[in-house]
């Protein structure tokens, strides 16, 4: 206010202490951490801290998000999962087996599991789930698009469950090992959905316990826990899982007081670590450094195809050439991510990358985009230098997701919409947050968008690239956002997720990839990043080989 | 305080230098070439993220981009944006404070509570709800930061009408049968006129300030552009390592408020004691 005295001593004071504190800021943190103990230690609390957005709802059946996933991963378990090698391993499901047709799945329970509210584990809860999933009401997207080809669930007896399906889906297994169609009480499930969003109950070795909005969630230990995957299960056998107390779950958006927090101690575990501080921590033996890629597809920007001017290839290749994002990668990444030239994660063994495609000895190639906007129509520019055909402007909507994109790839984009202008693009960055930016996506308002997936296996390429993902889901998500309606893709999208042949499958898929690369749908950028730092104190802490996030089943506070 | 003359005016050393650096500062803002002649948005991936040095005064930031170009550039949006805002701000609260100044008394005590209710929201508040309702833009932020600040303007605004329109001379004007407009533009409007120059330029200062502000939260200026709020927030995730990021563009936004408040202060003191 005008009338308010300005005291010039106590400003310079304030000043002072800032810079003070700047300067201490940049000076690394020492650490005086030795080699880590191998004995588990029992007890204490760990408290992680996430720079997602804090879910709306902690039941990953409902949208089905990766901050859900992160979180669920710790009191919710699935029927089967994976082991260090992709192979599908026993979970709750002891063993299945796939009927000749690939028409019916019979799945074997665990009979000694309980949820933690007391309802057992059985055939009946399976078949509640998928149900759940598959339940409209619910507006599941995650978890219904994967198992979309689930047609009915029978329970042949108390512990043995068919899964009827109306075609052949050579990618259930790797479905049902995600933590979006996990397995949540049925007796929990029939609260209303408000109820079992801020509580739901699993046989993970966590249980939800309060949940303040905007700040944390609490989680407490599982006396009862006994339900590990097989592969911890072999590895930790004659432990009492899980060591730790409690997990207190911060939600701390602002990536710099994340990282402050961790090297302060306040917390132990962050995801989301910005790339200059993979690199500074490095040097600092208090800090270790967990990386785990996400399987599904790899980051990508998507050009619209279902409206001008990109439904025009020649418009989309010309935009492909214009931009150079390699070197962008190498200078805001500080060498903690690689470029991708391939639609999936570089975790997913069939992944086809095509190098040739984007780059021409890593240079942007303005002369062959430049032919291509003549010949497209868009030879005339503007006062500005844009491009324009029959008086409208070369004008690109690029709605980026200020929760979902990190502020390195968010430079990277402003760093594509300089390149573009060069070529006569004029690229309009909208930094959204989610529901704004879900809203946008919705309304078909955008002509380049970057949307992460994350789903095991090569199948995601079906629920991203066939035409009939442009139908939104019952979230009101679509996750066709290139919008490619290509008949004879859907057909190789469709053969591949009906066979039960590995090379076929294999050879089907590489046929789909090389389609929607060579069609300029895409601009691969790198893997969806996934780095968390951890404190050297906290040890036994493992990415989940299913969808990557971190499980704390079996990890402990080394004194 | 030591003093300097400078043509027959006194100033402090603190109003030269707020002087000069307003100067510059306005100098920025209508020709950033005279000052920086690179261009702000220009990418160089080779120089990323490097520390001041001769080449880079201020260092660059992630894209390579050199932060004293931006920083120059940014003076003209952020003064833009700030004059801009003013101008609403003051402009809404000359309606409002001749209204409740000369109308009717009804009218008085209705514009009066009204501004009394707007006045008891925190201004930036009433900035974010405005920009809540309309989406963010430049556009309507500068809105925004002009209608929170009117309702201050306006208190003293109609204060200073109704004491002007109390003097002995209105009086004689009005017993000499001039009409009420022409008692207003002739007599009251140059009165108070003085204190509004003083309000726009304290005003100044702190409109920069919001503006930044409500760029630095992304309800503004959007990124790439220079503008210093939204170089603050873009520096903010690089703290850690590269603190010339944040620095310099908070320092612009320091400096500039402070030069405002300090040259609006020493007008203030001249009116007062030259009345």
């Amino acid at each position: 206010m005008p009338s308010r005295r300005f005291s010039r001593p106590r400003a310079a004071v304030v000043v002072t202490a800032a810079v003070a504190l700047l300067l201490a800021a940049c000076s690394p943190g020492g650490g005086t951490s030795g080699e880590p103990s191998g004995e588990p230690v029992t007890g204490g609390t760990l408290t992680y801290a996430s720079g997602d957005a804090e879910p709306s709802c902690l039941d990953p059946h409902v949208g089905g998000n990766y901050p859900q996933a992160l979180i669920a991963t710790q009191y919710l378990e699935s029927l089967v999962s994976l082991d260090e090698d992709g192979e599908v391993i026993p979970w709750l499901a002891t063993e299945w087996d796939v009927s000749d047709d690939g028409l019916e799945w019979e799945f074997t329970l665990r009979d000694d599991v309980t949820f933690t509210d007391g309802t057992p584990f059985d055939a009946e809860a399976v078949a509640a789930n998928i149900a759940h999933v598959q339940d409209p009401a619910t507006a599941s997207s995650t978890g219904y698009l994967a198992l979309a080809k689930i047609k009915d669930v029978v329970a042949v007896d108390d512990h043995l469950v068919r899964l009827e399906m109306s075609a052949p889906d050579s990618a259930l297994l790797e479905s049902l090992s995600q933590v979006w169609v996990a397995m949540e009480s049925p007796k929990a499930l029939e609260r209303s959905q408000e109820e079992n969003c801020a509580a739901p109950v699993g046989t993970g070795p966590f249980v939800v316990d309060t949940w303040e909005r905007q700040d944390s969630v609490t989680l407490v230990r599982n006396d009862d826990y006994n339900s590990p995957p097989a592969d911890v299960a072999e590895a930790t056998e004659g432990s009492d899982l899980p060591y730790l107390d409690s997990i207190v779950w911060r939600f701390i958006p602002d990536s710099a007081s994340r990282y402050a927090a961790l090297q302060s101690g306040e917390v132990q575990v962050i995801d989301n670590a910005q790339p200059d501080t993979i690199r500074s921590a490095e040097s600092d033996d208090a800090i270790e450094e967990l990386d785990a890629p996400r399987p599904g597809a790899a980051n990508r920007i998507e050009l619209n195809s279902g409206k001008a001017p990109f439904d025009d290839e020649r418009v989309r290749e010309a935009f492909i050439r214009s931009v150079n994002v390699d070197d962008g990668i190498q200078s805001l990444f500080f060498g903690t991510a690689e470029r991708s030239y391939s639609p999936l994660s570089s975790v997913e063994p069939l992944g086809l990358s095509l190098p040739d495609l984007f780059t021409v000895d890593f240079t942007v190639d303005t002369d062959a985009a430049s032919d291509l906007l003549d010949d497209a129509g868009w030879a005339e520019r503007d006062a500005d230098g844009y491009r324009v055909k029959d008086g409208e402007r070369l004008s690109l909507d690029f709605p980026v997701s200020t929760n979902q994109s990190i502020p390195a790839e968010q430079s990277l984009f402003e760093q594509i919409q300089a390149d573009a202008k060069t070529a006569g693009f004029e690229v309009n960055l909208q930094p959204l947050d989610l529901s704004s930016w879900y809203g946008v996506l919705a309304e078909n308002d955008y002509d380049l968008v970057s949307a992460p997936y994350t789903k095991v296996g090569p199948d995601v390429l079906r629920i991203l690239y066939h035409s009939d993902s442009i139908t939104p889901a019952p979230s009101g998500y679509f996750a066709n956002l290139a919008q490619v309606d290509d008949a004879e893709l859907d057909d190789l999208l469709t053969q591949a997720s009906a066979t039960s042949d590995a090379d076929e499958r294999a050879a089907l898929y590489e046929q789909a990839q090389q389609i929607i690369l060579e069609g300029y749908y895409i601009l691969p950028l790198y893997d969806q990043q996934n780095h968390f730092l951890r404190s050297s104190t906290v040890q036994g802490l493992r990415a989940m080989p299913t969808v990557s996030t971190p499980t704390f089943a079996g990890a402990w506070l080394a004194p | 305080m030591s003093r300097a003359r400078v043509g027959g005016l006194r100033f402090t050393v603190a109003e030269a230098v707020a002087a000069v650096f307003l100067l510059l500062l306005v100098v920025a803002a209508l020709w950033p070439g005279l000052l920086a002649p690179g261009d702000p948005l220009a990418v160089s991936h080779a120089d990323a993220f490097q520390p001041p040095s001769l080449a880079h005064l201020f260092g660059t930031d992630e894209s390579g981009r050199d932060i004293y170009t931006r920083v120059v550039h940014g003076a003209s949006e952020s003064l833009r944006i700030g004059v801009l805002a003013t101008a609403i701000g003051i402009g809404l609260a000359i309606v409002l404070g001749f209204v409740a100044g000369l109308g009717p008394r009804w009218l008085d005590f209705g514009t009066t509570r009204v501004v009394e209710v707007l006045f008891a929201f925190p201004g930036l508040l009433l900035a974010l709800l405005f920009i809540v309702v309309t989406g963010p833009g430049l556009l309507s932020s500068t809105i925004a930061v002009g209608l929170a600040t009117a309702p201050g303007y306006a208190r003293i605004i109609r204060s200073q009408v109704r004491r002007t329109a109390s003097a002995e001379f209105i009086e004689a004007a009005r017993v000499l049968g001039r009409g009420r407009l022409w008692i207003t533009a002739r007599h009251i409007l140059p009165n108070v006129t003085a204190a509004l120059f003083v309000l726009a330029t304290l005003g100044l200062g702190q409109a920069i300030i919001w503006v930044s502000s409500l760029s630095y939260l992304g309800l503004g200026a959007v990124p790439p552009a220079a503008e210093w709020g939204a170089m603050l927030a873009a520096g903010r995730t690089y703290i850690a390592n590269f603190w010339w990021m944040t620095f310099f563009p908070g320092l612009a936004i320091v400096a500039s408020a402070a030069a405002a408040t300090v040259i609006g202060r020493g007008i203030q003191k001249r009116n007062r004691s030259g009345a």
